[in-house]
């Protein structure tokens, strides 16, 4: 049997409305994550010692296991506990969790590229430590790492993929359901593949433009 | 609830077995996908913008599709072209495959670091280019090579969790098959997590000791004051 081009174009409408789902997930881990990833950078940033020890658990845990494993965790361990979350909640916890050390990672790296004059200019002046954390260190701090966020952000929508295992209807699911009657899993799977490198590249390269962006407002 | 671990013990065996498999499958995708980054990462430096195109294409692609996805691809696309193979051995080729991707980024960005006379030097006194990159251009790159390899490697020892989706009896697919006779997720997991936190300070280690073996590169040094360690550090200051 040949590659059949038409039965590809016929099945791409219903995956790019499955997209959606992708997308829309793939958006709130990312806000969850920027939030909850600078919350953890600002505490760790206090230094103290019990409470970064423990971080520094979680840190490696989340690093040192599969995301898949992190999903299977938030879907199945969870609701042992009493937490009862939908496949979805349970989902974008779990990746949400996930790429919030990465971006208080990223963080990390990022705060040792800021001039310490800053600092020793904003605490000379009597700022309250939240003002030189909203109006000094983070609006910097979040243009150096705009390169590292893009390319977390397509992590996170590869990573919306892997909830299709957790009964989450997304690109892939409806590929599988649709390919379970057509017969036809090959074309049907490079449908999906296109509709996520579709999404990443135009990710990828409005990343770049902010980019260009940014490096033109320093200027 | 409460923890017991006394559930598994009829099960280590299956979870051993499955973390052995996640360790083959994992060095059998570095070696195929380290030696198919290092072709792809010289092809893309290959004079000429055709070579430059195809090694783009082949990066660009890989790099911003779902492993999983990748997964079935290959899978499905296998059989379409008349190759049967074992599930096990389908999921070693497209972890090699997904890696692959990254290796040649990082082979190359290496390549690229060195100053282009180098090379060129070994040309001029009648080196042949495999002969200038193999004696002159690799061993300078080897120490840049390892952090970045490592990386990817326990990434992709990390992603090789998804071959349970297409039955490769590996550490995952063992969880959740203990995890359906046993019902007791909280058990299966956190063993399952501890065993991939194992093999990924394992595989951590393998790589410190290899840095230190090819000389490792010098972290800057950064100067800094007490009052900026307050907000631009998140390690204590060592007095």
């Amino acid at each position: 049997m040949g590659f059949k081009l038409d039965y590809l174009l016929s099945i791409l409408p219903r995956l790019i409305s499955a997209a959606a789902v992708n997308l829309r997930l793939a958006v709130i881990i990312m806000l969850l994550a920027l939030v909850l990833g600078t919350a953890l950078t600002i505490v760790r940033s206090r230094k103290i010692a019990a409470v970064n020890a423990c971080i520094a658990v979680v840190i490696s845990f989340v690093r040192g296991t599969p995301l898949l494993i992190q999903i299977f965790i938030a879907y199945y361990v969870l609701p042992a506990v009493g937490l009862d979350l939908s496949p979805e909640v349970a989902g974008v916890s779990a990746i949400a969790f996930n790429s919030m050390v990465f971006v208080s990672e990223s963080m990390r790296g990022g705060l040792a590229t800021i001039d310490a004059g800053q600092i020793e200019a904003s605490t000379a002046l009597g700022l309250p430590p939240h003002a030189i954390w909203l109006k000094v260190v983070l609006p910097q701090l979040f243009r150096r790492i705009v390169p590292v966020l893009i390319n977390e952000a397509t992590i996170v929508v590869k990573g919306t993929a892997l909830l299709s295992v957790i009964t989450v209807v997304d690109v892939l699911r409806t590929s599988q359901q649709i390919a379970s009657s057509s017969y036809r899993p090959f074309e049907t799977m490079i449908g999906s593949a296109l509709v996520f490198l579709v999404i990443n590249l135009a990710i990828s390269l409005s990343g770049r433009l902010a980019e260009r962006r940014f490096a033109a407002a320093r200027a | 609830m409460h923890f017991d671990p006394a559930i598994l013990v009829d099960y280590w065996p299956l979870l051993l077995q499955g973390a052995w498999l996640t360790l083959q499958v994992s060095v059998a995708a570095l070696l195929l996908g380290y030696a198919a980054g290092i072709a792809v990462a010289l092809i893309a430096l290959t004079p000429g913008w055709l070579p430059r195109l195809v090694a783009g294409f082949y990066v660009e692609i890989l790099r911003n599709i779902p492993f999983i996805i990748i997964l079935f691809v290959v899978y499905y696309g296998l059989p379409f072209w008349g190759i049967r193979l074992p599930a096990t051995l389908v999921g070693t080729v497209a972890l090699a495959l997904f890696a692959s991707a990254y290796y040649a980024e990082i082979v190359r960005a290496a390549i690229l670091a060195l100053p282009r006379g180098q090379f060129e030097s070994a040309r001029a006194i009648g080196m042949s280019p495999a002969n200038a990159m193999w004696h002159v251009v690799a061993p300078q790159i080897l120490r840049a090579l390892v952090p970045p390899s490592t990386n990817m490697t326990l990434t992709m020892m990390k992603e090789s969790a998804v071959l349970s989706s297409i039955t490769v009896p590996e550490l995952t697919y063992q969880s959740l098959v203990v995890q359906g006779n046993t019902f007791a997720p909280f058990e299966v997991f956190a063993a399952v997590a501890s065993i991939y936190w194992l093999i990924a300070a394992a595989i951590a280690e393998a790589s410190r000791r290899l840095e230190r073996r090819v000389g490792a590169v010098q972290a800057e040094a950064v100067s800094r004051n007490r009052i900026a360690d307050r907000y631009l550090s998140l390690v204590a200051r060592r007095t």
